[in-house]
């Protein structure tokens, strides 16, 4: 066993999935003398380890083969197995996508260790990884640590921390590995789901509709107000259920992680599963009609009243 | 077609405390359900034995509490339930509990389809049905939205990647972990309230299981919970705007420009 941290680089299509860049930076961050290890599965053709080394891994190990295009889940963790059983480092982190979230339980069945899901923050105390989630919903978190076995594996949460470029003589080293394809199952296709605009957890600025704002007059004004401020609509879960939303614009826990320089709540209460997913937004406007909704415990400003009417007030006066 | 659907109990609340002097979770006078997403799993099992025919059998593993949720999946129409209890599974993390259903799945025999709920609303892990999966060594289809019958021993689940939707054909055996925009539970009927109760909730313990003990409860968890705790947030000084609308908006673009 060595001490090394390795971050699982997860790429959709040719597009590097962010979470994993920002795991780069946070494992540098905690690492100590810990070398900083990305651990990259792709075809052939694909170099992405050339991206991933501006973010300064002290390592980068490629495991390359053509049939990951289209790869399952067991077909990577199988693959991961391989080179992580070889290797063994401290400790394996995934971005908490669907697909980490998918693969990081298989690959932990194989090496019979822990894993936990979907933390909000990671440090070490000598060589526990403490992995920090929260439980229950309601405000209270859980440390985790896994003392015995190695890896401690973790999921992490996208969007929690910033991915920064750093300048480091990386060493690339080709992994060579075989690639055992599962018999009962097949990707078909993947598609692209076309994203008409961007993604919500980027806009600098989000205006968030919940039920005490559902209805087809202020969702047109949101959309212009948005329009006219250069941001996006998001929305509570609840209205996801409206032929205009998706999962695409929800926010929470079982949505988007936002992190916005303005978020404007209108008519959301503020329940503890959408309240962690605007944790990182500079300025918070919440607009209700109950004065006691906990939305405002969240909110930098307050305005006690019709969804409606402050919606009107705001689309005259933002110019 | 012989469906496993694993549910799991949860408190039927998002305010469990947290007692200030000991630091434990407070649970006591909360009443368990089933959980949310648990109940799209059974809704998908339902579904797919009206269009093939087989059984519907619910498996959980907890206290002998948990027959009360067990209860209300028979309810929902499943044939039979099993639940897994005994002390020694007591402790036991995503690992030790993915183990104990896989042996409980071994013994059940010839099972085609293992059904779970995407995730958990407590501890939202969502890794049992992937462990379960490779105990097995069985394809996952996971955070699926979709899955059809193809034939008797194949089905087609899409699911949404992160930015792509996946299409893929898996053979029976296989586990799927269901989202809830897949359907919309049903509703209990009277006349299965009290069918549910004819049905007798099989229980199994290690004895009844070829389970290995280093494999279970606390022992064979590799994870240990370090500390509880109601993280003290730094909370927002929070400005209370006019209450006309029209002077609202004044005072917060003028502040919202400083
Ligand atoms: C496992 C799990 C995961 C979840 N994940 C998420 C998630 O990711 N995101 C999420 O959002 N939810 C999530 N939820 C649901 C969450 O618990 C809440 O139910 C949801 O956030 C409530 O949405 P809301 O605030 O829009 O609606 P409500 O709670 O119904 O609040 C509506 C608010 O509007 C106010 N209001 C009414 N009329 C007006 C008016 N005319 N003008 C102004 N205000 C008005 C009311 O006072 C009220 O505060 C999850 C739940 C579970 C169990």
């Amino acid at each position: 066993m060595n001490n090394e941290i390795w971050v699982f680089v997860q790429v959709n299509g040719q597009i590097i999935e962010p979470t994993s860049l920002q795991l780069i930076t946070k494992a540098r961050e905690i690492a100590g003398e810990r070398p900083v290890v990305a651990l990259i599965t792709e075809t052939k053709t694909m170099n992405v380890e050339t991206t991933v080394k501006e973010y300064g891994p002290d390592k980068i190990v490629t495991l390359k083969d053509a049939q990951f295009h289209n790869a399952s889940d067991g077909e990577i963790a199988d693959a991961l197995d391989q080179v992580v059983s070889d290797l063994k480092p401290n400790s394996l982190l995934f971005p908490a996508t669907v697909l980490g979230r998918s693969v990081a339980p298989r690959l932990q069945a194989k090496l019979k260790t822990g894993l936990t899901a979907d933390c909000l923050d990671i440090y070490f105390d000598g060589d526990d990884l403490v992995q920090v989630k929260p439980t229950y919903g309601d405000d209270i978190m859980c440390e985790i640590i896994c003392p015995d076995v190695r890896p401690q594996m973790a999921t992490i949460r996208p969007n929690i921390f910033k991915a920064v470029k750093h300048s480091t003589d990386t060493e690339i080293i080709n992994y060579s590995f075989a690639f055992h394809p599962e018999a009962n199952i097949e990707v078909l296709s993947e598609i692209p789901v076309i994203n008409s605009s961007a993604n919500i957890s980027e806009a600098k600025t989000v205006i968030a509709l919940g039920r005490g704002a559902n209805n087809e007059k202020v969702i047109e004004k949101a959309e212009k107000l948005a329009g006219k401020l250069g941001g996006m609509v998001g929305v509570s879960r609840p209205l996801t259920d409206n032929d205009e939303f998706s999962h695409e614009n929800q926010i929470g826990q079982s949505g988007n992680t936002i992190a916005p320089d303005l978020l404007i709540n209108f008519g959301i209460s503020g329940a503890v599963q959408y309240a962690v997913g605007i944790e990182n937004a500079k300025k918070v406007v919440s607009i209700n009609t109950d004065a006691h909704a906990p939305i405002f415990g969240k909110s930098d400003y307050a305005f006690v009243g019709d969804a409606d009417a402050f919606m009107s007030a705001l689309l005259e006066q933002v110019r | 077609m012989k469906i496993v659907v694993c549910i799991k109990q949860v408190p039927n609340t998002d305010t469990v405390k947290i007692d200030p002097k000991t630091n434990n979770l407070v649970r006591s006078n909360v009443e368990g359900i089933i959980n949310l997403f648990d109940r799209n799993a059974i809704e998908a099992a339902l579904q797919l034995r009206q269009q093939a025919g087989g059984e519907v059998i619910l498996l959980s593993m907890g206290p002998n509490s948990y027959i009360s949720s067990l209860r209300d999946g028979l309810a929902m129409g499943a044939d039979s339930a099993i639940l897994l209890s005994s002390r020694k599974f007591g402790g036991a993390d995503t690992l030790a509990t993915a183990y104990v259903l896989s042996e409980a799945i071994k013994k059940i025999g010839n099972v085609d389809l293992i059904l779970f709920g995407r995730q958990s609303v407590d501890a939202d892990t969502g890794q049992v049905g992937p462990i379960v999966a490779e105990e097995l060594q069985v394809p996952q289809v996971t955070f699926a939205e979709s899955i059809e019958l193809q034939d008797k021993n194949q089905l087609i689940g899409h699911r949404l990647l992160d930015n792509l939707v996946q299409e893929v054909k898996v053979h029976l055996p296989a586990v799927v972990t269901v989202r809830d925009e897949m359907n919309q539970p049903r509703y209990e009927t009277p006349l299965n309230i009290q069918k549910s109760f004819e049905k007798e909730i099989i229980i199994w313990s290690e004895n009844e299981l070829a389970v290995d003990p280093a494999q279970i409860g606390q022992t064979g968890s590799p994870t240990v919970v370090k500390r509880i705790y109601s993280p003290e947030k730094a909370g927002r000084q929070t400005t209370t705007l006019p209450t006309d609308p029209h002077a609202a908006v004044t005072q917060l673009l003028e502040e919202l420009n400083n």
